[in-house]
């Protein structure tokens, strides 16, 4: 028998264990996520996300206790017809309903012989003889409308489609297709979100191709210790200069602009850009620069017609990153563009009350804002891996 | 490679002009209807700061409506539960119009801020107790516009009518009724605590209350100005009777583990779920409002309702302050309408809580949120929150001390823990 084949795949055991495992570790939390943003929020307050696989089995207890007597539709009985709104209302819980089966009835024990059920099941069969004798089906176990009151920017106490049925909605909401640019609901604040992200990625990666390029292969003084600073730039922490900056923007005008907002992220995000372009173009060979400066080009034209395309990987690459941080980012939008002009994380964090309401809200938002770095990471993510590797060889 | 080139390009281009077309102002009308619009004019605009968010924002709008409807103020309001953010605009000289804030600011900014007398608010709409507070040094710099009532206990009426039980008139029927639950097998009290950093809020409100009961407001008065410290025997016996019944499963859902780990917010559900799990939990007025959305085809008054901590000397409550950091005039428009009796009244309808303005006493929509107006209007004292009151982090030294004690620690090593940071804070 081949044992080096047995062995092979036993030593690979513990990779594959601890493989699966960060992927459950990975993939749980953000599945319970999922099933809540789905459910309704009376259910996500009292049970967790993994009893929506448990059978729901709303009419057992009834038949078990009630249907020999009462009958399968309740009518069976006529001085009690269980199928009444007006009689179930007199027991709407397990304990009006335990008091009248603990009743004798016309002398007899309510229940014969029957055990009495268990408090829990006295619940069920409240609940079930509750919607029974209302006519409806009980409540659905899942709902789209925590999607859609995040979209519509709907914070009351019920959901966006029953308050504009009942005409009960929110002064700023219309209950027409114009909710959805609401300035409260996410779907305003996707807008936001792309407004600042598009230019705060682009404007830092352009800079930093210019810059990468520059200090790779334009001779000039100094620019070593010019890079060796800008590189070391990257040890300021982004919370320390809120104050001054906030400052300056003051006297500029610049507080609450879009354009405050891709400056600053353009001056975060440049020192990294900045290292991982030069290290990049660094590594190209210099036998394609020389041949092109041979042949005539100029410094743009070798930009513009051989360091764009080469470095397409390293400019994905970073973009992506950039791209997650910016969007992602709270911190900067909220002091710098405030909630006059929400972005969506702002917009998340607003999703919860100060005593902890709304978290059915937050969690539907939250998906919503993850839908296009989604997008973005699985368009780009062939570059993603060559883009890991840039700058990390030289060649 | 151009093609990519020209869709950054086109994607750039268009967020720009995105960006330009910025949301066109709505004008409002001129300075129409009883509101004094005190010089506002239609435009002028109010950056505010505040903490709520979701349906609290709803409320506030509608409380304010009439005062943009009238003079045509636009309102530049942000919302955020992070303090580093007011702290940064304050630092940067540009702090928002009004701040929605805790009373602990008020002492932090007084240097910046604007006294409400000169802004125009209306001092007669407020009791005593509600000024003091806010009044630093002699000036009167917030405005409360946002009370809570605390000394409340929630129960059933339906569920107490089917068990037999009556809601108690003083602190010894209480402790009857809560030997009698137990005898009868069923839990009194819901009583946990979870609230991710803050965990043990809910248990420094009940022992409060229990103090209000064992020693009376002038006592918790003399907690917060230092003269009694937090280590003293009265405080002591106030934590013994909530350790007893928050660390036995006879008396409270889970015992102390169930007290320390059920979120506050799933224990105001435990007595109105079927079956409950309890009969009693003590919260403040807001849990209403939460009963009613977890539980639409209960109603208030039959299915859930509450009754003042029988025996409680006082009430305990909080208020959210309003500073103002500017006395431009549509500033004093907004003082002047919120400090108005029918500022007070517009609150009271919008069923945002309960105001402070004396205006609201009769407004209110909501049956819970009028009983409990009633009880503010008539009570004889009114303690703010210990841990809210002392600077310095009290409060999570307070709530420290209850974790610790529930947990099985030390009670005296864990109060005393407690009264040197109070000792520190209040030096």
């Amino acid at each position: 028998m081949n044992r080096d084949r047995v062995n092979r795949i036993l030593a690979r055991i513990p990779t594959h264990l601890i493989v699966i495992g960060t992927i459950l570790i990975w993939v749980i939390p953000t599945l319970g996520l999922l099933i809540t943003s789905f459910r309704p929020v009376q259910d996500v307050n009292t049970s967790g996300w993994w009893t929506v696989v448990a059978p729901q089995n709303v009419s057992g207890p009834y038949v078990q206790y009630c249907a020999s007597c009462h009958g399968a539709d309740g009518k069976a009985i006529p001085e009690a017809d269980l199928s009444d709104p007006n009689l179930i209302a007199r027991y709407p819980r397990s304990l009006q309903l335990m008091a009248i089966l603990r009743q004798d009835i016309n002398g007899k024990p309510h229940m014969g012989d029957v055990p009495l059920p268990t408090s829990q099941e006295a619940a069920d069969i409240a609940a079930y003889l509750r919607n029974y004798s209302s006519g409806q089906a009980g409540t659905a176990r899942f709902t789209t409308s925590n999607y859609v009151d995040a979209l519509v920017g709907y914070r009351g106490r019920a959901s966006y489609f029953q308050d504009c049925r009942e005409g009960t909605q929110a002064l700023d909401l219309k209950c027409n297709a114009s909710d959805l640019l609401n300035p409260r609901g996410m779907g305003r604040a996707f807008l936001n979100s792309l407004l600042v992200t598009i230019p705060a990625t682009v404007l830092p990666i352009l800079f930093a191709a210019f810059a990468g390029y520059a200090f790779a292969w334009l001779h000039f003084k100094g620019r070593f210790l010019l890079f060796a600073i800008l590189v070391g730039l990257q040890v300021v922490p982004l919370q320390m200069t809120l104050v001054p900056i906030s400052r300056i923007y003051a006297q500029l005008g610049l507080n609450g602009t879009f354009l405050g907002v891709w400056l600053f992220h353009t001056g975060f995000g440049l020192p990294y850009a900045i290292y991982l372009m030069r290290n990049f173009l660094g590594s190209l060979p210099s036998d394609l620069f020389e041949a092109a400066y041979l042949d005539g080009a100029s410094h743009w034209t070798a930009f513009r017609r051989l360091v764009i395309p080469l470095a397409m990987p390293a400019i994905a690459s970073l973009g992506i990153f950039q791209f997650l941080w910016v969007w992602n980012d709270l911190l900067v939008a909220l002091v710098f563009l405030g909630g006059t002009t929400p972005v969506m994380t702002y917009q998340i964090s607003n999703m919860v009350t100060s005593l902890g309401a709304g978290w059915h809200l937050l969690t539907a938002a939250a998906f919503l804002s993850m839908l296009l770095p989604m997008v973005v990471f699985f368009s780009l993510q062939r570059y993603f891996v060559r883009g890991m590797m840039a700058g990390a060889v030289k060649g | 490679m151009s093609k990519i080139t020209k869709l950054i390009a086109a994607l750039l281009l268009v967020s720009l002009a995105l960006a330009a077309c910025s949301p066109a102002q709505q004008g409002g009308g001129g300075g129409t209807g009883n509101i004094d619009c005190m010089g506002a004019k239609s435009g002028d605009e109010i950056s505010m700061l505040y903490q709520w968010s979701g349906v609290e924002e709803t409320n506030l709008n509608t409380v304010l409506q009439p005062l943009v409807d009238s003079c045509g103020i636009v309102l530049k309001p942000e919302s955020t539960r992070d303090q580093a953010l007011l702290d940064t605009r304050v630092n940067a000289g540009t702090p928002p119009d009004v701040a929605f804030w805790n009373v602990s600011q008020l002492v932090q900014y007084q240097d910046q801020l604007k006294a409400m007398d000169e802004l125009g608010a209306n001092r007669e709409s407020y009791a005593d107790f509600f000024v003091s507070p806010g009044t630093i040094n002699g000036r009167w710099l917030g405005l409360p516009v946002k009370a809570d009532v605390k000394t409340i206990i929630w129960y059933s009426p339906a569920n107490f009518e089917a068990l037999g039980y009556t809601v108690p008139a003083t602190w010894d029927e209480l402790d009857a009724l809560v030997e009698k639950m137990t005898a009868d097998g069923n839990v009194p009290w819901s009583m946990g605590i979870e609230s991710g950093d803050a965990t043990g809020w809910t248990g420094s409100d009940f022992i409060q209350d229990i103090l209000l009961v064992q020693q009376g407001p002038d006592y918790v008065m003399n907690i917060m100005n230092g003269s009694v410290p937090y280590n003293d025997a009265g405080v002591k016996q106030a934590y013994e009777t909530y350790g007893k019944w928050a660390t036995d499963p006879k008396y409270a859902v889970g015992g102390a583990q169930g007290t320390l780990s059920t979120g506050f917010k799933d224990a105001i559900f435990k007595p109105f779920a079927d079956p409950p799990e309890a009969m009693m939990v003590k919260q403040s007025g807001f849990a209403g409002g939460e009963i009613a959305a977890q539980f639409p085809d209960l109603k208030q008054g039959t299915d859930y309702d509450f009754f003042i901590v029988p025996g409680a000397q006082g009430l305990q409550g909080g208020a959210d302050w309003m500073m103002a950091f500017s006395d431009k005039p549509a500033v004093k428009a907004l003082v002047a309408y919120l400090s108005s009796a029918e500022g007070g009244a517009n609150w009271a309808k919008a069923t945002f809580g309960l105001s402070p303005n004396k205006g609201a006493q009769g407004n209110y929509v909501d049956p819970a949120l009028q009983k409990l107006g009633d009880a503010l209007a008539t009570t004889k004292g009114f303690t703010p929150d210990i841990g809210d009151t002392i600077p310095g982090g009290f409060g999570s030294a307070e709530w420290k001390a209850i974790v610790d004690y529930l947990n099985g620690g030390d009670l005296d090593k864990a109060l005393s823990d407690a009264a040197a940071v109070q000792a520190e804070a209040l030096k």
